[in-house]
């Protein structure tokens, strides 16, 4: 509401003006208003309006009669349901439409969707009534709103964004000069599919050539597969099209690398979230019931700050603050919108960044120094006893793992096998516990002993000691005292204390929320150690606890109508990820050399890491540097490493503009970010409301849930010669049918009865997805033509028309008529317990962690948590690298609630907060003689930026706190020059900074890689040694 | 030299806590609304049987900004011009010492004593008889003397239109029976708008619950703001003190880097 200085120059006149009538009725003093009479006929000097009040404000999108609720639609306009794609939580929104220009006018929520509705509306509702529920008729829709965020109503302009990408591009110069040339989908699709000599740099080989699945690598490490897995796939996130990709990445082309954006995103909580849930493969995690839950600690991360789901998690915080059913804390080293002044039940506690582990583990020391812990629950042995005592699953407190070090069987749990009273891997095969003294199968007992100690003879005559997985965590516990974790934290002991005793006095109400604050040096055991207090307060399929959540309708399965996960010809990848995850080192043809030859195996080259999944952070510095093996093309996919990785760009970039050490590299995107500016081809793609797919809720609803997305306005890019959009579907169908790839073309898709099915068009794929979520469980109805009309998916039906059958298409468009299937609200609780409850024995010992190596030293890793300060790979502490002398402050990310690593074209977002300014403490500033809003200098190991001081308390001292997503260098933040034609040159897409250009190369390592995390290869970004100087 | 002569999202505010809140004095009876008032001119238009208002519950507001960027599509604002804005600030408790955030949403008080009204020396705003106050833009000439006579820099003058532009309660979409675009994005839930002449609508039995605990903006100033807040802290009723610019700042060679859309 700025008042505006007004600007002769730029004022607009009307020409040939004339003084109105009754102007020399004005009072001596307003000549100025005089003046300007004299230049306009009526009152107005400028653009004139739409309307005289209500000025250029919107055309309602439908009116509803306030006495009778009778909704009228309004001609040219269309409401429809569809996926906003602003950032990960991807809600269920509502878009309105205008027919006539095929613009997107505004964005709200989809009332049926659980992310985006208050109380979300059951399917049945007809779409009329749902239009009426969010508006003003009975207050229906302030009583129960439907909403989508600030980027949620911004990010319509990525589709009108003047840096958008409408065209296939292929390089001209060398790559990265930020030139190219138009070229046809055709000529792009042949080049990549044949390659030749294609930048006149020499031979390129092409996707043809790569996809070889009879010739090996490396023969003389056969296990990293054949040729074919020298093409890598990487894309940013699953936006709703992820099947897709991987059908023709894993299983089409069959290449085994894959990678997304995880590994600098969560993964480090990820994995110890999965290690607490005992699903170390897909990581499992929770998020906390707020509604029932009366004590939250949120560790690391921030519920209306950031988070996903961003809007529901903010909601239900600012609902239960302001009934006063819920008390919470916020633990992080800055403070952020999480905790309000205006509610006196929640409060931020600072921590120094990257210590979570510290602070966590003193609670977990303390609550069981204090019996504070749901010890019935943990004294429940097995899933017999659970039963019998009402509750949903037990946990392996009591189970007894062997900790004689030189034992082979060391780390593992001592099992029947053991004892010689049952096979091994057999189902009798159960773990043992002490139960009224006596040995015994944790099926057998009801109850058992938690902390028990005591040598046992096994069957082979060996004798181990044993101990419960609770004792081994209560060893790790009181590796410190108190004082020393809150020396380590920042956080005073007596407020340790007090949390760990509130938290213990709501039993199993109090909760913990972690996520990326555990992107630090210890990370994994950070989120181990948060997820643990948790399962300390036996919480999980707890109403008021941690909830698992209803997961996801999925439609690209073996479904009721098609079989969307199998065709024929269908291949498996084989061989070694490029990350040397997933695969024991101890099991690669490398270290069985080294072992034959009398050399010690460790450390390896490079680190492998057994327990976590394909990570990018590792996949492009590694297939670069040629460890394990080299690559020969990248197909990228929104993914933009170089701005999300901490470091990457100063590790890769040089190698990465080496045609020599990467031949082909496509990307796929609306538009030129800081790593596909490197490609060789840009793919234009379809954005936000312009595609196909189906997105999940990634935790934090209750119920199960699919929301779908079509193209609700026509996609504004260049065409395929057939007339379909290029994008990223039409991208891989025309790479696949060329190569000739089964799983693609015109028998592709099988239905249930076994007819094959095209697959030449993007609908022929997500439509019949759509058909399997429609018809599953109880199938939904048809939809009438009133659902039709007030879904706005007429545009839809001539495409239900062409690809479905006769019976599909009315369930399939009662399911695009309500921006998905829900599962409905009243279904979420039985008794005390979450419906959708996690099953799993819940872990205080991880067997597959604790039974793990650290390859960079042979020596197992910790299968209870335990704090560490950060280290590099060789296992120094980074301090001792890099000195606090030197380096004395930490820098931490955190995340924006309006700006996203994609969202800085939107000019409403930087309308509101145009670059980031960097959070520095108040004695910090001082002792660096820095002001507020001085320039400063922020030097790393690894890279440079000057940022603005933003000085207060409002952070944790000798931290500095860097908002994301600013600081770009492409995505229109440098012009590109295409058909000799420049980007406009707009200096506030390159505003402020980003944290990752301050992350470095670890210099302990011998293949190149930035700072990662131990366990999970995650990049370090929380907790970056950095200095500051005044510029 | 650099300097921020505004911080993030307006002022950054640090101030001591001592949270007493005073009774709103100043909450007008719904039925006040009668022409005349103050000389503004005879209130027209609008349905005479409504009396419009806003209730803000500020424990319930997370600072999104989804109510700044939805009004800003809806009303086709122009960049960096605002119909509603939301300040962001860092309050130290008393007590306990403790840091919190603070969100103060504000938009146009459409009062029930409007300065902004009699001051138009084309009659070109007026207040309808539901309490919404609007300017005309077929008269405003665009003079800036009710955006002067505002004390809640509720108003601009459109860049584009060259005249006064402000909040209408998205008197439009009222009329059509829809919500205003910025109750209707609230994704705390925080903004409440109805009719306080309905006893039984929704913002009558929250100011009729909290009456106590209400507050508004500049009391003193005898405007009757008709937009209430729950969960205030008294100090900031003296809001605005400044213009809520985002951010202001000069670069190394003296140039403004602060503001891309700044006027």
């Amino acid at each position: 509401m700025a008042k505006s200085a007004q600007d002769p120059s730029r004022r607009r006149f009307l020409k040939g003006a004339a003084a109105a009538g009754g102007a020399a009725t004005f009072a001596v003093g307003y000549a100025d208003p005089l003046a300007k009479m004299a230049k306009g006929i009526t009152g107005s000097a400028g653009e004139k309006p739409q309307h005289n009040i209500h000025g250029n404000s919107l055309t309602p999108e439908y009116r509803v009669d306030l006495a009778t609720g009778e909704l009228t639609l309004t001609p040219d306009q269309r409401v429809a349901f569809t996926i906003c794609y602003g950032c990960t939580t991807q809600c269920g929104v509502r878009v309105r439409v205008d027919d006539t220009r095929g613009e997107v006018l505004r964005v709200a929520g989809n009332p049926y969707h659980p992310l985006s509705a208050d109380d979300h509306l059951p399917m049945r509702t007809p779409v009329a009534d749902a239009l009426r529920s969010v508006s003003a008729y009975q207050e229906q829709g302030q009583v129960n709103r439907s909403t989508a965020c600030a980027r949620g109503n911004a990010m319509m302009s990525q589709i009108t964004n003047p840096f958008r990408i409408d065209h296939c591009l292929k390089r001209v110069g060398e790559r990265g000069s930020r030139e190219w040339q138009k070229i046809s989908f055709e000529q792009l699709i042949e080049e990549i599919c044949e390659g030749g000599d294609l930048f006149g740099e020499g031979q390129v080989d092409g996707l043809r050539d790569i996809r070889d699945h009879d010739t090996l690598i490396d023969p003389d490490n056969p296990e990293y597969g054949p040729k074919a897995n020298q093409l890598m796939v990487m894309e940013a996130t699953d936006y709703g099209r992820s099947d897709l990709l991987k059908r023709f990445t894993l299983n089409a082309f069959a290449t085994r690398n894959y990678g997304h954006h995880g590994a600098y995103c969560g993964l480090a909580f990820r994995m110890g979230s999965g290690a607490v849930m005992n699903n170390i493969v897909t990581n499992a995690h929770v998020k906390p019931d707020i509604q029932n839950a009366r004590f939250i600690m949120y560790i690391g991360c921030a519920p209306s700050q950031a988070g996903n789901p961003f809007k529901r998690q903010g909601r239900l915080l600012a609902q239960a603050r302001a009934a006063g059913t819920l008390e919470y804390v916020v633990v992080d080293p800055a403070l952020n919108a999480a905790t309000s002044h205006a509610a006196d039940n929640n409060r931020w506690v600072p921590i120094r960044p990257g210590t979570d582990s510290a602070f966590a583990m003193a609670l977990i020391q303390w609550l069981l120094d204090n019996h504070g812990y749901a010890k019935e629950f943990l004294e429940l042995p097995g899933q017999a006893a659970a039963g019998a005592a009402g509750e949903t699953t037990h946990s392996n407190a009591t189970h007894l793992v062997i900790d004689t070090f030189e034992h082979p069987r060391r780390g593992y749990f001592l099992r029947a096998s053991d004892l010689g009273f049952a096979e091994p891997g057999s189902d009798a095969d159960l773990p043992v516990v002490v139960s009224g003294g006596d040995l015994a199968l944790c099926e057998e007992v009801m109850t058992a002993d938690l902390f028990a100690e005591r040598p046992v003879e096994l069957a082979d005559g060996s004798t181990v000691t044993v101990k419960t997985s609770l004792a081994l965590l209560r060893e790790s516990a009181n590796e410190y005292d108190l004082d020393t974790y809150a020396e380590h934290c920042g956080i005073p002991k007596a407020t340790i204390i007090e949390l760990a005793q509130r938290y213990a006095s709501h039993g199993r109400k109090a909760a913990v929320n972690c996520h990326g604050g555990m992107m630090s040096g210890n990370g994994f055991y950070a989120a181990f150690s948060v997820q643990m207090l948790n399962l300390l307060a036996g919480n999980y399929n707890m109403k008021g606890g941690s909830a698992v959540g209803g997961g996801t309708y999925s439609g690209t399965g073996e479904g009721p109508r098609y079989d969307l996960a199998n065709f024929p010809g269908k291949r498996g990848p084989k061989g070694v990820f490029l990350s040397r995850s997933r695969f024991p080192y101890e099991k690669s043809s490398e270290y069985q050399r080294k072992v034959a030859t009398g050399e010690n195996p460790y450390p390896a080259k490079a680190p492998w890491r057994s327990l976590a999944p394909p990570t990018l952070t590792e996949h492009l510095p590694s297939a670069l540097d040629g460890y394990p093996y080299p690559i020969k093309a990248v197909i990228g996919c929104m993914a933009n490493p170089i701005y999300g990785q901490a470091g990457l760009k100063g590790v890769i970039v040089d190698k990465l503009k080496d045609p020599k050490r990467l031949g082909l590299f496509v990307a796929i995107d609306g538009f030129i970010n800081e790593t596909n500016r490197y490609a060789d081809y840009i793919v234009p793609d379809s954005v936000m409301y312009e595609v196909w797919g189906f997105a999940g809720s990634w935790k934090g609803t209750l119920g199960k849930l699919s929301t779908a997305c079509w193209p609700v306005v026509e996609p504004r890019q260049q065409k395929t010669a057939e007339g379909e959009p290029v994008s990223m579907d039409s991208f891989f169908i025309a790479v696949a049918k060329r190569l000739g790839l089964p799983g693609f073309g015109d028998n592709a898709i099988p239905d249930a009865d076994g007819n094959l099915h095209p697959l030449n068009r993007a609908e022929d794929y997500y439509l019949r997805a759509a058909a399997n979520i429609a018809f599953q469980d109880e199938p939904l109805p048809e939809a009438n033509a009133e659902d039709i009309a007030h879904g706005g998916i007429t545009p839809l039906l001539p495409k239900l028309e062409r690809t479905l059958k006769a019976d599909e298409r009315g369930r399939v468009a009662y399911l695009y008529a309500r921006g998905g299937r829900f599962e409905e609200a009243s279904e979420h609780f039985v008794g005390e317990h979450l419906k959708h409850q996690w099953k799993k024995t819940l872990c205080i010992y991880n067997e597959a962690v604790g039974t793990s190596i650290d390859t960079t030293n042979g020596l197992p890793n910790s299968g209870v948590p335990c704090h560490k300060l950060p280290q590099l790979a060789n296992k120094q502490p980074m301090r001792e690298v890099f000195s606090e002398q030197e380096w004395p402050l930490l820098a931490f990310s955190f995340k924006s609630n309006l700006m996203n690593s994609y969202a800085i074209g939107n000019e409403r977002l930087r309308m509101i907060k145009p670059y980031n300014p960097v959070q520095m403490h108040r004695q910090d500033a001082e002792r660096f003689g820095i002001q507020h809003g001085d320039t400063i200098r922020i030097e790393s190991p690894g890279g440079s930026v000057v940022g603005l001081a933003l000085v207060s308390e409002s952070v944790v001292p000798g931290a500095l706190g860097i908002e994301h997503g600013y600081g770009h260098k492409d995505l229109g933040a440098t012009p590109h020059i295409i058909d000799g034609q420049a980007q406009p040159d707009m200096p506030w897409m390159r505003a402020g900074i980003n944290i990752n250009d301050l992350g470095f190369q670890d210099p302990t390592r011998e293949v190149g890689g930035t700072w990662l995390e131990p366990i999970s290869g995650a990049s370090v970004r929380q907790g970056l040694p950095v200095r500051v100087s005044r510029v | 030299m650099d300097a921020v002569r505004r911080s993030l999202l307006g002022q950054l505010a640090r101030l001591s806590a001592g949270a007493a809140l005073v009774p709103l004095s100043s909450l007008a009876p719904a039925s006040l609304a009668q022409a005349g008032i103050n000389q503004q001119p005879a209130r027209r238009e609008g349905d005479p049987s409504k009396r419009y208002g806003m209730l803000i519950d500020l424990r319930q507001c997370i600072g999104c900004q989804a109510c700044t960027v939805s009004c800003h599509i809806e009303n086709a604002a122009p960049l960096g011009q605002f119909r509603t804005t939301v300040s962001q600030y860092e309050v130290h408790h008393q007590e306990s010492g403790e840091l919190a955030t603070f969100m103060l949403p504000r938009l146009c008080n459409h009062c029930e004593n409007p300065p902004c009204v009699p001051v138009c020396p084309v009659e070109a705003t007026y207040q309808q008889q539901d309490g919404i106050v609007v300017v005309d833009s077929d008269r405003c000439v665009g003079c800036a003397y009710c955006v002067n006579a505002c004390p809640y820099d509720a108003r601009f003058i459109n860049e584009r239109t060259q005249t006064a532009d402000k909040c209408t309660f998205c008197a439009h979409r009222l009329e059509a029976g829809l919500l205003p675009a910025c109750v209707e994005s609230c994704v705390g839930g925080a903004r409440i708008i109805g009719d306080m002449r309905n006893p039984d609508s929704q913002i009558s039995r929250l100011i009729n619950e909290h009456r106590d605990a209400l507050m508004v903006l500049q009391p003193e100033k005898n405007t009757l703001p008709q937009v209430f807040y729950l969960g205030m802290d008294e100090r900031f009723t003296t809001r605005p003190v400044a213009e809520p610019v985002a951010l202001e700042v000069l670069a190394p060679h003296g140039q403004e880097m602060g503001y891309e859309f700044h006027h």
